[in-house]
This record gives C-alpha cells, sequence and structure tokens, in this order.
C-alpha cells in the first residue's frame, strides 16, 4: 500500500482480491431451522415408538419400535446439537467481547493502582 | 471519478411482492446522493440490496468496477460498506463509550476508535459514561454515525438520518455528513424528507413505487418537480 492511496482506491483494490464465496456454503439458518426440525420430529417419533410399542403383543413390531425409538432419540441429540451449535454462536461472539472488554478493564484499574502506589509505603491508599 | 457503488437494473421482492423494478444508480467517492420519494417506494429496500444484506431477484450490485451480487454483506462491510440503519441502530443499554467499543471488531483499537468518535462529535466526549438509550435523539444518531466512521467507511449507506429530529439537528447532521463526503467517502442517503438533505447533495434520485421517476442534479427543476412526483401526479 502506497501512501498516497486514497480510500476509494483501497476499497477498490480490497474488492479485487475479496474472494466472493459461494453463497451456498453459508447455510447457517438452514441447518439451525434443520436442527430443530430433527429434534421435534427425533421427540414425536420417540413417543409413537413407545404406543406402538406398548399396543401390540407381536415381538417383530416390537423390534421395529425399538429400532425407530433409538433413532428417533439419536436423532433427537444431533438435532439439538445442531440447534445449540447454530444458536448459540451469534450469542457467545457478543459475550466473548465483553469478556475481553471487562480482563482488559480490570487489568488497566490494576496497573493504574500500581503506579499510583508509592514503594516507600508512605501513601495512605489502600492497595 | 468512477462511481464506487452501481445499481444496475436491480429488482427485489419482500417475501412474492416486487418492490423494486429495475433501479440504476451510481454514487462516487467523495459525492453524496439522495435517494428520495414516498413511504413504500422502496428507498429502504434499495438501501439494503446495496449494503449486501437484501438478496436481488437480478440485476447487478457493482463495488469499486466488480460484480459484488450475492457478496456476503460481512465481506462488503469488512471491505468498507457502512449501512446506519433507520432507528439509529445503537444498543440503548450500553454506554457511549461501549457502543464505541462493539466497533474494535474492524481491528481497529478502542482509543482510536473514541479519538475518531469524539473529534467529529465532542457532544459524546462529555456523555461517554451515559447510556445511549438515554442520549437526545440528535445524539443518538450522532453516536450512529461516529459508530459507522469507526468502520473507516468507502461507501457510507444512510437510512432517514432526520427521522424524529427537529430540522436544526438534522441541519448540523447533515453538514456533517457532507463533511465526511469531501474525505472521499461515497454516501447514499435515503431521506424521505427531501428539504433536509437538497442543500448538501450533488445528485438526487427519486424513487416511486420502486422505479426511478427522475434524477439529476438538485437544482431547481428537481425541487420543482418533487412535489408532484410525491402526490403521483405529473407537472
Amino acid at each position: 500500500m502506497t501512501s498516497t492511496e486514497t480510500r476509494a482506491d483501497r476499497f477498490v483494490r480490497e474488492l479485487t482480491v475479496l474472494k466472493i464465496p459461494d453463497p451456498a456454503a453459508g447455510r447457517a439458518a438452514l441447518w439451525l431451522r434443520a436442527g430443530a426440525a430433527l429434534m421435534t420430529i427425533g421427540v414425536v417419533l420417540g413417543v409413537s415408538a413407545y404406543f406402538i410399542s406398548h399396543n401390540t403383543s407381536d415381538p417383530l413390531v416390537q423390534n421395529d419400535a425399538l429400532t425407530l425409538g433409538l433413532a428417533a432419540v439419536a436423532g433427537s441429540v444431533v438435532g439439538s446439537a445442531l440447534f445449540l451449535r447454530y444458536s448459540l454462536t451469534g450469542f457467545l461472539r457478543y459475550w466473548m467481547a465483553r469478556q475481553s472488554y471487562d480482563v482488559e478493564l480490570l487489568a488497566d484499574r490494576l496497573l493504574e493502582r500500581e503506579l499510583r502506589h508509592d514503594p516507600t509505603g508512605t501513601d495512605a491508599a489502600p492497595r | 471519478m468512477s462511481a464506487l457503488l452501481e445499481l444496475r437494473g436491480i429488482r427485489a421482492a419482500h417475501e412474492r411482492i416486487t418492490v423494486l423494478h429495475g433501479v440504476d444508480l451510481d454514487v462516487a467517492a467523495g459525492q453524496v446522493v439522495a435517494l428520495l420519494g414516498p413511504n413504500g417506494a422502496g428507498k429502504t429496500t434499495t438501501l439494503r440490496v446495496a449494503a449486501g444484506v437484501h438478496p436481488v431477484e437480478s440485476g447487478q450490485l457493482v463495488l469499486g468496477g466488480r460484480d459484488m451480487t450475492g457478496a456476503d454483506p460481512r465481506d462488503l462491510a469488512r471491505a468498507g460498506v457502512c449501512l446506519i440503519p433507520e432507528g439509529r441502530g445503537v444498543f440503548p443499554n450500553l454506554s457511549v463509550r461501549d457502543n464505541l467499543l462493539m466497533m474494535t471488531f474492524t481491528g481497529r483499537g478502542r482509543e482510536e476508535i473514541e479519538e475518531i468518535a469524539f473529534a467529529r462529535f465532542p457532544v459524546l466526549a462529555r456523555r461517554a459514561g451515559q447510556a445511549a438509550g438515554t442520549l437526545s435523539g440528535g445524539e443518538q444518531q450522532m453516536l450512529a454515525l461516529a459508530r459507522g466512521l469507526a468502520t473507516d467507511p468507502a461507501v457510507l449507506l444512510l437510512d432517514e438520518l432526520s427521522m424524529g429530529l427537529a430540522p436544526l439537528v438534522v441541519g448540523r447532521l447533515y453538514e456533517q455528513v457532507g463533511e465526511i463526503a469531501r474525505q472521499g467517502v461515497a454516501v447514499l442517503v435515503v431521506e424521505q424528507f427531501a428539504a433536509a438533505v437538497l442543500d448538501i447533495c450533488d445528485h438526487a434520485a427519486v424513487l416511486v413505487r420502486g422505479r426511478v421517476e427522475r434524477q439529476g442534479h438538485p437544482d431547481g427543476g428537481l425541487r420543482a418537480e418533487l412535489s408532484a412526483l410525491y402526490l403521483g401526479s405529473s407537472t
């Protein structure tokens, strides 16, 4: 970058090298919805499997109901994980920014207090 | 100078209702372009398309000579496209200082951001510890502008800066917008109240029902036609 480069020149240069990602790659909203759907379907199928297994004395049908129930629980767990992953990301990003700021502020205050402290021990200010 | 922001035949919709029917608009570096029009004309949608946050049905969003249609708005924001939305877009529960701190995601330090903000809007320095929600409307708009400036924008998109503010305050804010443009920033302003922005803009376009009905230098001719366009009759 040269010193005579204007903001507009820099803007054009940065856009030239900007890699435009495939819009299909950023499907956070889709994953969020898929997670919620999987979670709901898992619960519904799990409850259905319970009733199927209890409303028959045929062991083959009960076996199918068991398989369905286990698959539903697995689907629900995966759905919950997806939902949490995509719903919490945004929140945690801001939370981390806030934490960083608070730590920085605390460090500044401690450093300032340290600098104000008289090493001869004649100051009355509490440390 | 060639345009930094170009909208080419933009068609865009809300749900399945098309609200922009082929909008063409150019904004060059150092230029203030006002996009005027009555309520519901599609001004805010045009601005959101320019920021990359609203998808287009057809047409091109060209930035710095490159077709950026469909680009991630976060990439555009990092490159220097800054949208200040209607309603100021500040965090009301955070202090002025914390609102500015949020802009450190751009890579600039807290001190540098505060220096830029407080130099342009000294009143914010006096309100640094105050919650943004307790500021006056004008001060909140100053804070929104300061947050925008902290991103070192090349293209600044302003939506209804005058909303809910006294004319005197609006005049002062637009003076600042003019100053920002003179530093080489391309500014596109959406405004429902034409009088507020015509004094400082270099070019004005009037949007009616999703179409640019008239555009040009904001001279007497355009001003005279504005009321007729707003009322939906021809002169």
